[in-house]
């Protein structure tokens, strides 16, 4: 598509992708709250406490963990796959590149320095430091928000722990001392496998199954063989 | 539960966060102790100590005594005594003071009791004489 005609083609079309995706996140997002509420008060009333406002319940620890158990689930998959993806090849998969090209790749096919394009962002022509971090911005940042999110993580679960502990008539532990408790880490695990899970069965059927018009899929007459195509 | 301190949920450090949930706790800490030591204090006014029980709890102390409250939380094991600890997270505390560790809930009247005269069993609950469903 021409330059001059993405100029046309107006703000929601154009970021249409990420818009409909953001209004999603926002709507599931209620959802979660909504639903979490009534589970949350549900539990109160079995225990004979009085149950919560759906603001409360928004800025309790309970929420908290529970959203944020699963951002840093999705981060960690991102992360992982970006920096798999430089190495690691699928033989026939969409998501993969040629066998091959595994590695970082030369300047001139990375558009680096004197091979930069004219349009190509200020600090890929940079080079030193700025280049180096721009190399690699999408992993580092994937990375840095799955260290915070995994750390805000196990801040509200120790809070929620800690609450259940007490309601149960139980001692609260310190903050090491939750990392070490079976919750945490069982929380973890439970949210990576289905992450590793959905992106490797994701590679694999990206070979022999197709989505017409849809970039993550091959053409639908691609060969299962063909390997990096998108359609 | 953390009721009153909402929680960042982006861009959260270790350092950021403990001082968040301490600083929750300790808004609500004076309220806790005092109800803690109001009910623990053995010469206290009997009606007054009963209405620091959570309902469900008073509801299972009176028929676990087969007694009005104001009765039987005379003859229970309190000498009062000092606060040693307390501990709030979100919407429970746990106040050990001398020779007992209690246990509360927020209700929409203030902090309530829901144990007392509570007993540590190792790795297990605590056993408590006073205690709620």
């Amino acid at each position: 598509m021409r330059i001059e005609e993405e100029e046309e083609y107006g703000f929601l079309r154009a970021n249409a992708l990420g818009l409909a995706f953001g209004g999603l996140f926002l709507v599931t997002l209620l959802g979660q709250g909504i639903s979490g509420t009534a589970d949350f008060n549900a539990q109160q009333v079995a225990n004979g406490l009085e149950p919560v406002s759906f603001a409360q319940y928004l800025t309790s620890s309970s929420f908290g963990v529970d959203v944020m158990e699963n951002w840093q689930s999705e981060y960690l998959q991102f992360f992982l796959y970006i920096f798999a993806t430089v190495w690691l090849v699928q033989r026939g998969s969409s998501e993969s590149k040629e066998p091959g090209a595994e590695g970082t790749e030369s300047d001139e096919a990375q558009k680096l320095g004197r091979h930069a394009d004219g349009d190509s962002p200020a600090w890929a022509r940079a080079g030193g430091w700025r280049t180096a971090v721009f190399s690699r911005s999408l992993g580092l940042l994937m990375g840095g928000l799955f260290l915070l999110t995994w750390a805000a993580s196990s801040l509200a679960g120790w809070a929620a722990f800690n609450s259940e502990q007490l309601g149960q008539r139980q001692d609260p532990v310190s903050w090491v001392g939750y990392l070490g408790e079976a919750e945490f880490w069982n929380r973890s695990f439970q949210n990576w496998q289905s992450e590793m899970l959905a992106v490797g069965s994701m590679a694999i059927f990206s070979v022999y199954l197709r989505q017409r018009g849809s970039p993550e899929s091959k053409p639908v007459g691609a060969a299962h063989r063909d390997t990096a195509q998108t359609g | 539960m953390v009721h009153a301190c909402p929680k960042r949920r982006g861009g959260v450090i270790i350092a950021a966060g403990a001082l968040l949930l301490t600083g929750c706790a300790s808004a609500h800490e004076p309220e806790v102790r005092q109800v803690a030591v109001t009910f623990e204090d053995p010469s206290g006014d009997p009606e007054e100590r009963c209405g620091l029980l959570a309902p469900a709890t008073l509801v299972a102390f009176e028929h676990s005594e087969s007694a009005p409250c104001a009765d039987a939380v005379q003859d229970l094991p309190l000498d009062g005594g000092d606060v040693e600890s307390v501990e709030i997270w979100g919407g429970d505390a746990q106040v050990k003071v001398a020779g007992d560790t209690v246990f509360l809930t927020e209700t929409d009247a203030g902090w309530r009791i829901t144990s007392a005269v509570c007993s540590p069993r190792a790795e297990a609950p605590y056993a408590c004489e006073v205690d709620g469903p």
